[in-house]
C-alpha cells in the first residue's frame, strides 16, 4: 500500500453556503511532494484541514494511512494525528511559552499525560526537538519566548514542531510565505529528504509556482473548490496555472503579491 | 513626512471601498430614512439620559441647609481623629498592640479568602466556560448562578457568614472566599473563553488530549491573566475584609466599629491610618508581582 491520502469526491461547506470544497478526488502516495496552488480561497487550507480531520468534511471520504477520518473515535483520530505534521498556515505557536516548548508539542503523543503535564519529556524527544531547530536555522533559539520572534522565525519552529512529530505524512499550508528566498529553498530541501528518506508523502498548499516546479513531484490546481488539473511538476503549463490563477469573481482575491 | 514604502498597486487604490464616502445631497431614499432613525435615536437616548439625572438629583433631596451645621459639628470630631498633640504615648503603645492583632486578622481574612476563593475558582471556572470541556446547558447554567451570586453585596454573605461560624475572622474569611470564588470564577470562565484557539488546533494536530490541550495550549494563555486578577482581587479583599469586620466579622472593621460606639476617635483614627497604610501597601506590592510577569 503505497498511497498515503485517498481522498475521494470530498465536499464541504461552512455555513450551508455555496461549497468550499466540491467534489476533490486526490491521492497522495509515499514519497511524494504534491503542491495545491489556487488563488486565497480557493479552499487549500480546509481541504489540508479534511485530511487530519480538523475540519469534517460535509460529503465524500477521506482515507489516510487507510482508515476513514471521518469514521474515527476521539482517540483513534489522536492516534491518525500523531502520524501527520501538521504545519499551520498562521503557525499557530503559543506564544507564552519557550520555543522549546512548541517543537516538544510535536512530541506530546508520545509521552505519558502525566509526565507531559510537568513538561517531563524523554531526553531523546529534547534532543529530537534540539536537532529540528537546528535543522531550520535556529540553534539555540531554545530557550526564546516564541512572541519574541519574527515572523519568518515563528514560521520555522512551526516547522520544526511538525518535523518533531518524525511523521509519516507532512501537511503544510503555506509553509514558506513568510521566509526569504534562501531560507524558502532550504526548507524545501528539508521537505525533500523527509520525501525521499522517510519515503514519507508530503502535501503542501503554496503560491509561489516555481518552487513547487522545481521541488514537489505533482502539482495540483484547485479553484472555487475544484481541481482543474492534476498533473507532475515538469508537465504543468502555463495555460493550466493562467486557469487556475485568473480572478474574475467576487469571492476570490489573491492577497498575496 | 516622506513616505519610503512602495507606493500601492493601482487596482488596490481604485477599490471602492477605500474610496471616501461623499455623500450627494440627494442620497436615496432608504439613506436618508436611516439618518433620520440616527437622528431620532440619539434624541431619544440623550432626553432619557437627562430625565434620569433629574430623578436621581430630585429623588435624593440634598438639604444643603443641613451642610453648615454639620460642618461644623464634624469638623470639631474629626480634629480628634487625628492623633496630634496628644503626647501620651504610653496610650498610643497599648493602642499599637491592641490594634495588632485585629491587623493581622485583617490582612489573613483578604489573603486566606483570596487564596481560597482562587482555588475553588478555578475548577469551576472550567465548568462555566463555553470551552466544549462541558456541555453548554451546564455552562449556562454554573454562568447564570454565578451571575446572580455576583449581584447580592459582600456584607450580606458576611452576616450569613457570621450566624453560621459566629462572630470572628473566620466568618469574615469565608465570606470573603465565597465573594472572591464568585467573582474570579466568572472572570477565569471568560479568560478560558477568550483564548486563541489556534495553539488549541496545534496541540490537537499533533495528537495531544484535551488534558494537554489544556496543559500546553491554554493554561499559557490564561495563566498571567489568572494571578493578575487574583492579585486585584486581593487589593479589593483587604477593603472588604475591613467592612466586612463592621457586621462583626473580626479585623480591624470590628475595632473601628467598637471605637465609633464608645466615642473613642483617637482610636477611630488610628485604625482608618492603618488601613490607608495596608491598602497602599497591597495595592503598591501587588502592583509590582503583576508588572513583573505581564
Ligand atoms: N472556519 C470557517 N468558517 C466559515 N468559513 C470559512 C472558514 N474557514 C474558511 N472559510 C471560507 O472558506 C473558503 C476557503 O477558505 P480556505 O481557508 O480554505 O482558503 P485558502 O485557499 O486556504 O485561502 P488562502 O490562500 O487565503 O489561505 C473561504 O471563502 C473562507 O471564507
Ligand atoms: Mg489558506
Amino acid at each position: 500500500m503505497t498511497e498515503v491520502i485517498a481522498i475521494e469526491n470530498l465536499t464541504h461547506s461552512y455555513q450551508a453556503k455555496t461549497p468550499v470544497l466540491d467534489g476533490v478526488t486526490l491521492s497522495v502516495a509515499r514519497g511524494e511532494i504534491v503542491a495545491v496552488i489556487g488563488l486565497s480561497g480557493a479552499g487549500k487550507s480546509t481541504l489540508l484541514r479534511c485530511v487530519n480531520g480538523l475540519v469534517k468534511p460535509t460529503g465524500g471520504t477521506c482515507r489516510v494511512f487507510d482508515t476513514d477520518v471521518a469514521a474515527l473515535s476521539e482517540s483513534g483520530k489522536r492516534l491518525l494525528r500523531r502520524r501527520i505534521g501538521m504545519i499551520f498556515q498562521e503557525f499557530n505557536l503559543v506564544d507564552r511559552s519557550s520555543v522549546l516548548t512548541n517543537v516538544l508539542i510535536g512530541r506530546l503523543a508520545y509521552v505519558p499525560t502525566l509526565a507531559s503535564c510537568f513538561h517531563r519529556f524523554p531526553a531523546q524527544d529534547v534532543a529530537l526537538a534540539s536537532a529540528c531547530l537546528a535543522q531550520v536555522g535556529l540553534a539555540g533559539y531554545e530557550k526564546r519566548w516564541a512572541r519574541a520572534l519574527s515572523g519568518g522565525q515563528k514560521q520555522r519552529v512551526a516547522i520544526a514542531r511538525a518535523m518533531a512529530q518524525e511523521a509519516q505524512l507532512i501537511l503544510a499550508d503555506e509553509a514558506t510565505a513568510n521566509l526569504d528566498a534562501r531560507t524558502k529553498t532550504k526548507i524545501m530541501e528539508i521537505i525533500q529528504d523527509v520525501a525521499r528518506q522517510r519515503q514519507a508523502a508530503v502535501l503542501l498548499s503554496m503560491h509561489d509556482i516555481e518552487l513547487a516546479r522545481t521541488y514537489c513531484t505533482r502539482i495540483v490546481g484547485l479553484r472555487q473548490g475544484r481541481i482543474t488539473f492534476d498533473s507532475p511538476a515538469s508537465e504543468v503549463s502555463e495555460a493550466d496555472v493562467d486557469e487556475v490563477l485568473r480572478r474574475n469573481s467576487a469571492g476570490e482575491q489573491d492577497d498575496e503579491t | 513626512m516622506k513616505f519610503y514604502g512602495a507606493t500601492p498597486p493601482a487596482s488596490k487604490m481604485m477599490r471602492p471601498d477605500n474610496m471616501p464616502r461623499t455623500e450627494p445631497v440627494t442620497g436615496n431614499m432608504q439613506e436618508r430614512m436611516q439618518s433620520v432613525r440616527q437622528n431620532a435615536g440619539a434624541w431619544f437616548s440623550t432626553v432619557l439620559t437627562g430625565a434620569i439625572a433629574v430623578w436621581a438629583f430630585h429623588g435624593l433631596q440634598f438639604n444643603f441647609s443641613h451642610l453648615s451645621t454639620g460642618i461644623a459639628r464634624q469638623s470639631s470630631q474629626l480634629v480628634h481623629l487625628f492623633p496630634l498633640n496628644r503626647g501620651d504615648w504610653f496610650y498610643d503603645l497599648a493602642l499599637m498592640r491592641t490594634l495588632w492583632d485585629p491587623l493581622q486578622a485583617t490582612m489573613q481574612m483578604a489573603i486566606v479568602g483570596t487564596v481560597v476563593g482562587a482555588l475553588l475558582a478555578f475548577p469551576v471556572s472550567f465548568a462555566a466556560a463555553r470551552t466544549g470541556y462541558f456541555p453548554r446547558p451546564i455552562s449556562n447554567l454554573v454562568k447564570t448562578l454565578l451571575n446572580v451570586a455576583r449581584a447580592v453585596p459582600t456584607l450580606v454573605y458576611a452576616l450569613v457568614a457570621v450566624s453560621l461560624v459566629g462572630l470572628g475572622s473566620p466568618a469574615g474569611a469565608s465570606a470573603i472566599a465565597f465573594v472572591t470564588f464568585i467573582s474570579l470564577g466568572k472572570l477565569y470562565a471568560e479568560g478560558l473563553e477568550s483564548v486563541a484557539p489556534g495553539p488549541i488546533e496545534a496541540v490537537r494536530a499533533a495528537g495531544g488530549n484535551s488534558v494537554q490541550v489544556f496543559i500546553f495550549a491554554m493554561l499559557p494563555q490564561v495563566l498571567p491573566l489568572y494571578l493578575s486578577t487574583m492579585l486585584y482581587s486581593l487589593e479589593y479583599n483587604i477593603k472588604d475584609s475591613f467592612i466586612v469586620g463592621i457586621v462583626g466579622a473580626g479585623g480591624l472593621g470590628f475595632s473601628l466599629q467598637n471605637a465609633i460606639n464608645l466615642y473613642k476617635w483617637q482610636d477611630a483614627g488610628v485604625i482608618i491610618f492603618f488601613l490607608v497604610v495596608l491598602v497602599n501597601l497591597v495595592d503598591y506590592i501587588s502592583y509590582r508581582v503583576r508588572k513583573s510577569f505581564s
